[in-house]
């Protein structure tokens, strides 16, 4: 189904817009008409999508709210937030707006709401076959206005206000209807009566007409009594509806209420007291009437001394944490204006706005939940010498190389290998066992096979201190005969097939630099053979 | 277990995706409520419990989030209660720090997270009723998501689909957003009261976790989000932060007003495995480390940092 969207109730908000937030929904207005339907691509974007068909009940349910004078007042996001809450989803609550003519909320509902009332009572006086009175439309506006000045501030008080005269101009309407019409339709009954006796009086034949007229009028008498009760009764129905959404109102003031009292009940304990007896949160209308009156910033600690320094959340008043006791003494000492005396000032604007950032030294690693269903990504550490922190990223990664026996404090009871880079963790930490507090649960991580032995250990060593073993053999050979040259050849054939070994398991980098590191060496060896 | 002291109150703590060993702690003065912030950047030590701190950073004012770099190990972000975010370097010497200073945002930044899956781009959640999509590569943000009546307290980019994140804010509603939409996907109107957190399963990408003033902690499915998977009570007050564990998949932490961690396996009848009172006031920030399986860390107003092995207890020595 096709949802129009609106996009008014959301560019009718008070708070400033981003422009380029307001042109993206602009530019985007047909994908969201495009939205609801299932012609996305990928699926699982539409998990996220709200697929329900818009329920009927709920709308009506909406439109009803919507349409009172009280709702029409407030401002276009807590009608949202408050349909939000009781759960209708986004089309639902956009399907209400449009079924609800709506208001900007800076031009005046005056007219419409005048407009709205004179709609419920336009078929009272359609009905009515006598002249509407005049009081009627009087009274509706009398209310809008009071309504008009009621919308700014939603003070429980004014809605007390504007339910009795509400509840007066009902019955003043109803004593109305019945002191003017019924008295008039009873002349007009008099008057009809009395014709036909001076009628009767003068044509006997007119009789029969006369009685036929009598047989009208007293048609049209009932007619109008019909009517009239019918109106009359749908008065009383749009009362009824009016109380009923009144109550749902009111509940809603009730709540408030309720907060309002408890945050005055703490204001008053705040300033009472100096002492720790009285803990209370600053209600967070009170920061957000702060937000309103000032914008300063709050750096360096300054500070408009009416602004109440709210950054509380709300709670409901029997459930408030204790508080520090210095959270409060600090509290009041803002809110009479002084400053903590351990403020500074602190300039944190960037030094060179465009500085670039350092090269990275490490590529990111798969996250444990990716590595279970997607590639495996190869960690390569450039032991690179730039940056200060060279002995954190060393200290970081390659503690296990050096030093086996050391295991971090956090890792020693934990033995889950989620990474594959980690090999060289794995070869330290490879003698523990399982987690023992851990749940029973899906094998989910890969254990990277254990290193091929060492075939020679003469090449192990090679392999570990590169730098050392050929050129001790390179001395060695130009002290001794040739038949020593088949030494580096058997030494790097062994590097080779050690090498090829271990890049089956997986570590290529480390292997990898040594064997870049021992063939340069090597070069150098036969260089220097050469030179021989 | 180890134990860092903060000179200033604790709001979060945060495990850096790069380095085992290494967290980012924000700090504000006077309980966030006027005065200067700072962040830490701190190390374990590999040999013994010890905590020590590799560089820390003044701002003007309170720091009340940070976020590492999914991109660049040695980047963080940080959230400020003058409304701007501050980009820090560690890699650089610290007085070329921080590297930006991004204002935008009219009111308090509260929260900030990181897209572990594209890795080039960040949220911030605002007091300004609003959430922002940032790039460090420009000064400006690329998108501005507004369509909360209050405080938005905390965002959480989906551990699996790229575009898709959640808010968690003060007019009791949690949104599903798609950064590919103009608006809201869906609206989950999850409690009665201010929703102070929101985290995704990692596991279960349609499985979202809510936390609220109410004291409880509820885990949705957004296929069927009218009603919840489990609802968990167990803190005495507001809970302040939750987060599902990288490791396990039924596991997620949280921390309270009621100055205790507690931990969870929500598939369980009785889901509370886990809780550590060590702090000495309200306990704000929470994590758990994405490299290291159970290992976790938290701040709080008690001006400490704990980090210590799931099952230890956080003040042994």
């Amino acid at each position: 189904m096709a949802t129009t969207q609106s996009p008014s109730p959301n560019s009718n908000d008070d708070k400033p817009q981003a422009v380029s937030a307001e042109l993206v929904q602009q530019a985007n207005q047909v994908q969201q008409d495009v939205r609801p339907e299932a012609t996305k691509q990928s699926v699982p974007a539409s998990v996220f999508v709200n697929s329900e068909p818009i329920r009927e009940d709920q709308v009506s349910n909406a439109v009803k709210f919507l349409s009172h004078p009280k709702v029409r007042g407030s401002p276009v996001i807590y009608r949202r937030s408050f349909l939000e809450k009781k759960g209708l989803t986004k089309e639902e609550i956009d399907e209400a707006f449009q079924r609800v003519p709506d208001p900007s909320p800076s031009s005046q509902p005056a007219s419409l709401s005048q407009d709205g009332q004179a709609n419920s009572l336009s078929s009272v006086q359609t009905q009515a076959p006598i002249q509407t009175p005049q009081p009627l439309p009087a009274a509706p506006t009398g209310i809008v206005s009071s309504g008009t000045v009621a919308r700014r501030q939603f003070q429980w008080y004014h809605a007390v206000s504007a339910v009795g005269l509400l509840a007066a101009s009902g019955c003043g309407t109803a004593l109305l209807i019945k002191k003017v019409i019924i008295p008039k339709l009873k002349l007009w009954v008099r008057k009809v009566v009395l014709e036909e006796d001076n009628d009767y009086a003068k044509k006997i034949d007119a009789k029969p007409s006369l009685a036929e007229e009598a047989a009208a009028a007293a048609k049209a008498a009932a007619a109008a009594a019909s009517d009239v009760a019918k109106a009359s009764q749908e008065m009383l129905n749009s009362k009824n509806e009016e109380r009923r959404r009144f109550e749902e109102f009111m509940n809603l003031m009730d709540a408030q209420v309720q907060e309002m009292k408890s945050m005055s009940n703490s204001i008053r304990k705040l300033e009472g007291q100096a002492s720790s007896s009285g803990r209370a949160f600053s209600d967070h209308d009170d920061h957000r009437a702060s937000a309103s009156s000032t914008k300063q910033s709050y750096a360096n600690g300054n500070v408009d001394v009416n602004v109440q320094p709210g950054r509380s959340f709300t709670l409901p008043a029997s459930a408030e944490p204790p508080h520090p006791k210095s959270f409060m003494e600090k509290m009041e000492m803002i809110q009479r204006g002084e400053k903590p005396s351990n403020i500074r000032e602190v300039n944190d604007m960037p030094p060179n706005p465009n500085q670039q950032l350092s090269n990275r030294l490490i590529t990111p690693r798969t996250k444990p939940w990716e590595a279970q269903n997607g590639p495996r990504q190869v960690l390569q550490s450039q032991t690179s010498a730039e940056g200060l922190n060279q002995n954190g990223v060393d200290s970081g990664l390659n503690y296990m190389v050096d030093d086996e026996s050391s295991t971090p404090w956090w890792q020693r009871k934990n033995v889950r290998i989620t990474e594959i880079e980690n090999e060289d963790e794995v070869k330290a930490a490879g003698s523990y066992g399982v987690k023992t507090n851990e749940q029973p649960s899906v094998q989910r991580t890969w254990v990277p096979p254990q290193p091929p032995p060492v075939a020679m250990p003469e090449a192990a060593e090679a392999i570990r201190r590169p730098k050392s073993a050929p050129k001790e053999t390179a001395m060695q050979e130009q002290l001794a005969d040739e038949q020593s040259a088949a030494h580096p050849s058997e030494v790097t054939d062994e590097l080779q097939r050690i090498t090829k070994m271990s890049e089956s398991a997986g570590a290529v980098e480390m292997n990898g630099g040594f064997l870049t590191g021992n063939s340069t060496v090597i070069q150098e060896q036969e260089n220097s053979y050469e030179g021989n | 277990m180890p134990v860092f002291k903060t000179p200033f109150n604790g709001y979060s703590v945060r495990f850096s995706p790069f380095y085992e060993s290494r967290l980012a702690v924000a700090t504000a003065q006077n309980f966030g409520i006027l005065g200067n912030g700072r962040v830490h950047v701190v190390d374990l030590a590999p040999t013994g419990p010890v905590i020590n701190e590799l560089v820390a950073f003044d701002t003007a004012d309170g720091v009340y989030d940070v976020a590492w770099s999914e991109s660049h190990d040695s980047v963080l972000v940080a959230a400020i209660a003058d409304g701007s975010i501050k980009v820090y370097d560690t890699a650089l010497p610290p007085q070329s720090n921080p590297v930006r200073s991004l204002k935008e945002h009219a009111r308090e930044v509260h929260g900030l997270d990181y897209n572990p899956t594209r890795r080039d781009s960040f949220l911030s959640a605002s007091w300004d009723d609003s959430v922002k999509l940032w790039t460090l590569d420009r000064p400006a943000s690329l998108r501005t998501f507004r369509e909360h009546a209050y405080c938005v307290y905390s965002v959480a980019w989906n551990p699996k689909h790229a575009d898709v994140f959640a808010s968690a804010s003060g007019d009791c509603t949690v949104r599903i957003w798609d950064v590919r939409e103009p608006g809201s996907t869906m609206i989950i109107p999850g409690h009665e009261h201010e929703i102070l957190s929101c985290d995704w399963n990692k596991y279960d990408e349609c499985l979202i976790a809510t936390a609220s003033v109410d004291k409880s902690i509820k885990i949705w499915d957004v296929r069927n989000y009218r009603v919840p998977v489990s609802v968990l009570n167990g803190h005495g007050y507001a809970v302040r932060k939750i987060k599902f564990s990288p490791h396990r998949r039924n596991l997620l932490v949280s921390c309270s007003y009621d100055m205790t961690v507690c931990l969870w396996d929500f598939m369980v009848e009785d889901a509370l495995v886990g809780r550590y009172d060590h702090h000495t006031e309200f306990a704000v920030g929470v994590d758990l480390s994405v490299l290291v399986d159970g290992l976790m860390a938290s701040t709080g107003w008690d001006e400490l940092v704990y980090v210590w092995q799931q099952g230890m207890d956080p003040r042994a020595s």
